[in-house]
């Protein structure tokens, strides 16, 4: 595809490195954009816009008065993050690798998400900033914050970083800090994403993987601890009970787990048909947000639903290429790490409408309601397109 | 590194894509099924309950459209809740606070609140829950059971629960010909309970019953539970009464009563004064209370003609004779000695008649009933021929009757019946020592008059589809044959002479051949304290019998015992409404005919069965009036001769008074025309003169004269002559 393009646009080469801003978009040998991660994160928008408006229209209608309250809302914010991708893509990524701009935007970060406990909560939990025209959620940019700023310290610890001292020491109190921080609000799949996505960077950047295996053991032995406070191994107990058995409380703490079974068994090799599913009549509940997927696969089957984690393999596939192919280290980490997001988080929320795993709490990227995160993740694909115009790619 | 990193991805993604497969394609269809389960309501539609009818049509059971009102806790607006219930209760006049209880239900789409209301009531309802837009207040189309007229052959019927199932009788019996396929509504809905746009509704629409057509024929039941009530009352049975009349070819029931019964309008109400007594004795609300009165509700329900076996006493006699004679082991020359006792080895067995019968033809041993004779023919037959005909004769099996609960008696073993000593034989062989149902006993002694042919008795006729067409016709079935027809022929008249000339003649009826034997026993259950079940089964027309109908009366009052003297003439009075209703004309000897005139009894003071058996003897008709044990008044009096088949009126109530009104002056018309307005006024008329075909006759004179204030029974005696002989 790369190749084709390349041959239509007959575009001269382009010297894409420093901050010169030619705009030749469809051409990544002259340093254009990756076409094929572009129209892999368009598709995804698309289907998942339709898959929202087909998903959110009942409750929207029943709770809101209004069919196109959630696709409204979320398609200003689309148009929003496809602009912001784009203009971002046009900006040489290297800006946020110099100085201390990862650290600004890090401390930027730690004190927003600090401020999410004067507001008040949201079912039990203080994950938000709410303004008086959007609401945010600062663990969505403490995923980027934590990318750029271990991109930036493992390209300037490059050689030592199989070392503890600098693979592993100076990243711990960030981790720490961030950590806490959320899993406070409390927020366990936010934590879980934070930590992993740095985690992945650290590897990337050449941390031992015998720190890695140390790390999860390490995060093994926290759980452990965490269990031995009075109470705590009940209360997980029970949540596992009902992860195992959904059925136990079916009308409590089972409900959105087997409502979501109940979505996705429905759906069958190919589904009920877009916009034919019953699950989403007030059964399901909020199927715009985390379980949209079980909606997914209700409609379009176990076909659709493959064709779907294909597209966001493909994408993943295409990050990783990307970063691989960058000409320099700082872009290569960032590039994977914002992926490797994308990638864990899809994998985190098809487990948990599949009740594989326990119900955490992680939105389905180009996909949930949720206008802040769309935008953060289109604004990051665009970081991402914007490396990609630093990629020598022939090699494709 | 980076390969780590993608083995990492692709597991991720492999997971969740088995995951999904897992789901859809492996679980898929269990899923589905529970996701269409809560999707999906089902609005059923009832079907109609066929109609029972008797063999003439006459609907006895039939359904009528009713309502359920229904509510769905989980969709009911809770903040309207007060509001709404208010209303509802108003409307179905129910307490408040039923509707509150169900309402807390929350988890519950379904929930009736009131059952078999009428329409007015749920237009009432609909026009609330439209107009205010309530939700989750429904209502449910259904059918109530109506049974015309009410406790007539209810213990046949049965009747149906809540739930519009056959509980008891026919109704259970066929209940599944009879209930049809309810229709639904499957129509999906969304959690909130609206209606989900563009989806998938479906209609089953609801298939309506069959009808049944019994053999049973409301006027011949009318007759029978007529007469067993007044039985019962005249006798106090204390344990009810049951009867039985068949159709003696076909082993079609034209009629099956246990008296008192109870009303399937109202199954659960206690008819039976005894057992409403002895309800009053518990403390109501009491665990004993509610124990009792369940277990006099079941006893009330009881067909007691198929569930109840008894020891048939002599009746069994006509069984002992059938067997002797079908193999030959006695003719009618053969002669029995009865000395008042008989011994078999240790074991005396008394006769009912103390002093001895002394020499007895054959014939004599049937119409005496004498028990010593029985035994001696008994031990001519032997245990192994007379076990073998209990059987052939079905008293070891139920009869196979269509109707649920039927009961089969016990007998002895052959061991037993043949055991050194033969007292069990000879117990058995004048029908003591072993059980059987009513049902058993006049299926079986039918057939030692019929031709020798145990029939199945039967009581569905046919089945009709919704629109009225015959789909199916019970034919009668012979079990098998069980003597000859010449052992057959010889027991008609055996059975004739009972009730020519002896234990029989109150079962007599003038005119009309009537064949039958008496019966006695004790209660197997009061045992000592000397409890008796009486019966008669009794046959006619004796020379083509074609009605055979038992009476059996479980523990009257102590003061008489015999069979002879109270089942019979309950039997008889049976046979005088039947055998007419039926068409089966009576045939007068000429002794009979040449006879006019009859001596009224005096009767006051006798039983209306036994009164009325003594009328029919002496040649008139009767009419009972009240329902009174004894006869208190009776016109006209004893001793006042009268035609015969005049009919004597009978006051068994000291309160009914004889109406009295003038006589019409009736002089100068036609005797016909006189007849007609007389009889018309419950009069008995005797025509003094001449009457000669051809001839036009007026009355010339009336007694007592025009004005004269008569009741109802009185004689009038009406004077004609021929006016004129010329016109023809």
């Amino acid at each position: 595809m790369t190749n084709n393009t390349a041959a239509k646009s007959g575009a001269h080469p382009q010297n894409a490195q420093g901050l010169k801003r030619r705009f030749s978009f469809f051409n990544t040998k002259a340093g254009g954009v990756d076409l094929t991660f572009l129209i892999l994160v368009l598709l995804l928008l698309s289907i998942g816009l339709v898959m929202l408006f087909s998903a959110s229209y009942p409750n929207a209608l029943y709770y809101r008065g209004n069919s196109f309250v959630y696709i409204s809302h979320q398609l200003v914010f689309a148009a929003i993050g496809v602009f912001g991708m784009l203009v971002i893509s046009t900006v040489n990524y290297k800006v946020l690798g110099v100085g201390k701009i990862a650290w600004l935007i890090m401390l930027a970060t730690i004190a927003l998400l600090s401020l999410v406990f004067i507001f008040p909560p949201i079912n039990n939990a203080q994950r938000w900033i709410h303004l008086p025209f959007f609401t945010m959620q600062p663990s969505e940019i403490a995923k980027f914050a934590i990318v750029i700023l271990f991109a930036q310290m493992a390209v300037k610890n490059q050689n030592k970083m199989h070392t503890f001292r600098y693979g592993v020491l100076p990243f711990l109190p960030i981790l720490g800090i961030l950590g806490a921080l959320i899993i406070l609000q409390p927020h366990l799949s936010g934590t879980i994403l934070v930590l992993g996505i740095g985690a992945v960077v650290m590897f990337i950047g050449g941390m031992g993987i015998k720190w890695l295996i140390m790390a999860i053991g390490g995060g093994v032995g926290a759980i452990a601890i965490l269990l031995m406070i009075p109470g705590m191994l009940d209360h997980a107990m029970i949540r596992l009970q009902h992860w195992q058995d959904p059925f136990i409380d079916p009308r409590g703490a089972g409900f959105q787990t087997i409502q979501s079974m109940f979505a996705i068994g429905s759906g069958g090799l190919m589904g009920v048909g877009l916009g034919n599913s019953r699950q989403k009549f007030l059964y399901l509940p909020e199927p715009q947000n985390d379980f949209i997927f079980s909606i997914v696969t209700e409609e379009l089957g176990f076909v659709g639903a493959t064709l779907i984690i294909i597209l966001f393999a493909l994408l993943v596939w295409r990050g990783f290429v990307i970063g691989m192919r960058c000409k320099d280290r700082f872009g290569s980490l960032v590039a994977v790490g914002l992926t490797a997001q994308v990638g864990l988080q899809t994998v985190l929320n098809i487990m948990v409408v599949t009740n594989t795993i326990p119900n955490t709490g992680v939105s389905l990227p180009f996909f949930s309601y949720g206008g802040t995160s769309l935008v953060m993740l289109l604004c990051q694909m665009g970081v991402v397109l914007a490396i990609s115009r630093n990629t020598v790619m022939e090699k494709a | 590194m980076l390969f780590t990193l993608i083995l990492f991805v692709v597991g991720g993604f492999g997971v969740i894509c088995v995951q999904l497969f897992t789901l859809t394609i492996i679980e898929g269809e269990r899923l589905q099924q529970m996701a269409m389960n809560q999707q999906t309501r089902a609005n059923i539609l009832g079907a109609r309950r066929g109609v029972i009818y008797d063999r003439n049509m006459n609907p006895l059971a039939e359904s009528a459209t009713v309502w359920n009102i229904c509510i769905s806790p989980a969709e009911l607006d809770q903040d309207r809740l007060q509001e709404v219930s208010v209303r509802l209760s108003e409307i179905l006049e129910i307490e408040q606070s039923v509707i509150l209880e169900a309402a807390e239900r929350r988890h519950l789409f379904y929930w009736v609140i009131a059952r078999g209301v009428d329409r007015t009531v749920v237009d009432e309802v609909l026009e609330f829950v439209t107009e205010n837009q309530v939700r989750g207040v429904f209502t449910e189309q259904t059918t109530r059971r109506y049974y015309r007229y009410g406790r007539l052959a209810s213990t046949v019927l049965g009747f149906t629960n809540a739930d519009g199932d056959g509980a008891y009788g026919v109704e259970a019996y066929y209940n599944r010909i009879l209930s049809g396929v309810p229709g639904r509504v499957v129509s999906t809905r969304d959690a909130k309970g609206a209606d989900m746009p563009f989806m998938y509704s479906h209609l089953y629409a609801a298939q309506d019953g069959n009808s049944i057509v019994l053999t049973i024929d409301e006027t011949v039941q009318h007759f029978l539970e007529r007469n067993l009530e007044t039985a019962v009352i005249e006798h106090g049975i204390r344990n009810r009464a049951a009867g039985i009349v068949m159709n003696i070819r076909t082993g079609e029931i034209l009629a099956m009563a246990t008296i008192p019964d109870f009303d399937p309008n109202d199954p659960f109400t206690l008819v039976d004064p005894r057992a409403v007594a002895r309800l009053s004795e518990e403390e109501p609300g009491s665990d004993e209370y509610w124990e009792t009165r369940r277990n006099l509700q079941f006893q009330q329900w009881r067909n007691k003609a198929i569930t109840d076996p008894y020891e048939p006493g002599s009746t069994f006699k006509l069984i002992t004779a059938a067997v002797a004679l079908d193999n030959n082991l006695v003719s009618m020359h053969d002669h029995f000695m009865c000395t008042g006792a008989f011994t078999v080895s240790d074991t005396t067995f008394r006769c009912w008649q103390r002093r001895g019968h002394g020499n007895l033809s054959f014939l004599e041993t049937m119409q005496s009933s004498c028990n010593p004779a029985y035994i001696m023919i008994g031990q001519r037959v032997g245990a192994r021929l007379l076990y073998d005909y209990i059987e052939k004769f079905g008293l070891r099996e139920p009869t196979g009757v269509d109707m649920p609960g039927e009961a089969s008696g016990i007998g002895h073993s052959f061991a037993n019946l043949n055991k050194e000593g033969r007292v069990e034989l000879g117990s058995t062989s004048f029908g003591q020592s072993m059980t059987m149902t009513p049902l058993q006993l006049i299926t079986a002694t039918s057939a030692t008059v019929n031709g020798g042919y145990l029939m199945r008795p039967f009581v569905g006729r046919q089945v009709l589809d919704p629109a009225g067409n015959v789909i199916q016709t019970t034919q009668p079935t012979v079990r098998r044959q069980v003597i000859s027809a010449e052992a057959s022929a010889t027991m008609r008249v055996l059975a004739e002479a009972v009730v020519d000339d002896g234990s029989g003649r109150f079962a007599a009826v003038p005119g009309h051949s009537i064949g039958g034997k008496t019966g006695t026993s004790q209660d197997l259950v009061l045992g000592a304290e000397g409890g008796y079940i009486l019966s008669f089964v009794g046959f006619a027309p004796m020379d083509d019998p074609q009605i055979a109908i038992l009476v059996m009366l479980d523990n009257p009052r102590l003061d008489n015992v015999y069979g002879s003297v109270i089942a019979a003439p309950v039997v008889g009075a049976v046979f005088n409404e039947v055998l007419p209703y039926l068409g089966i004309q009576p045939r007068f000897t000429t002794e009979q005919l040449a006879q006019t005139e009859a001596i009224v009894p005096n009767i006051v003071g006798a039983g209306p069965h036994d009164a009325q058996a003594r009328l029919r003897v002496a040649g008139l008709d009767s009419r009972l009036i009240g329902s009174g044990a004894s006869i208190v008044r009776q016109v006209p009096p004893g001793g006042q001769r009268m035609p015969r088949g005049s009919t004597v009126i009978l006051y068994t109530e000291e309160q009914v008074t004889p109406s009295e009104v003038p006589l019409p002056d009736v002089r100068g018309q036609s005797p016909h025309q006189a007849n007609t307005e007389l009889v018309g006024m419950g009069l008995n008329i005797e025509l003094r003169g001449e009457v000669v075909d051809g001839a036009v006759s007026v009355v010339t004179d009336q007694l007592p004269p025009p004005g004269t204030y008569v009741s109802p029974g009185e004689l009038i005696v009406l004077q004609i002559a021929i006016v004129d002989s010329d016109q023809s």
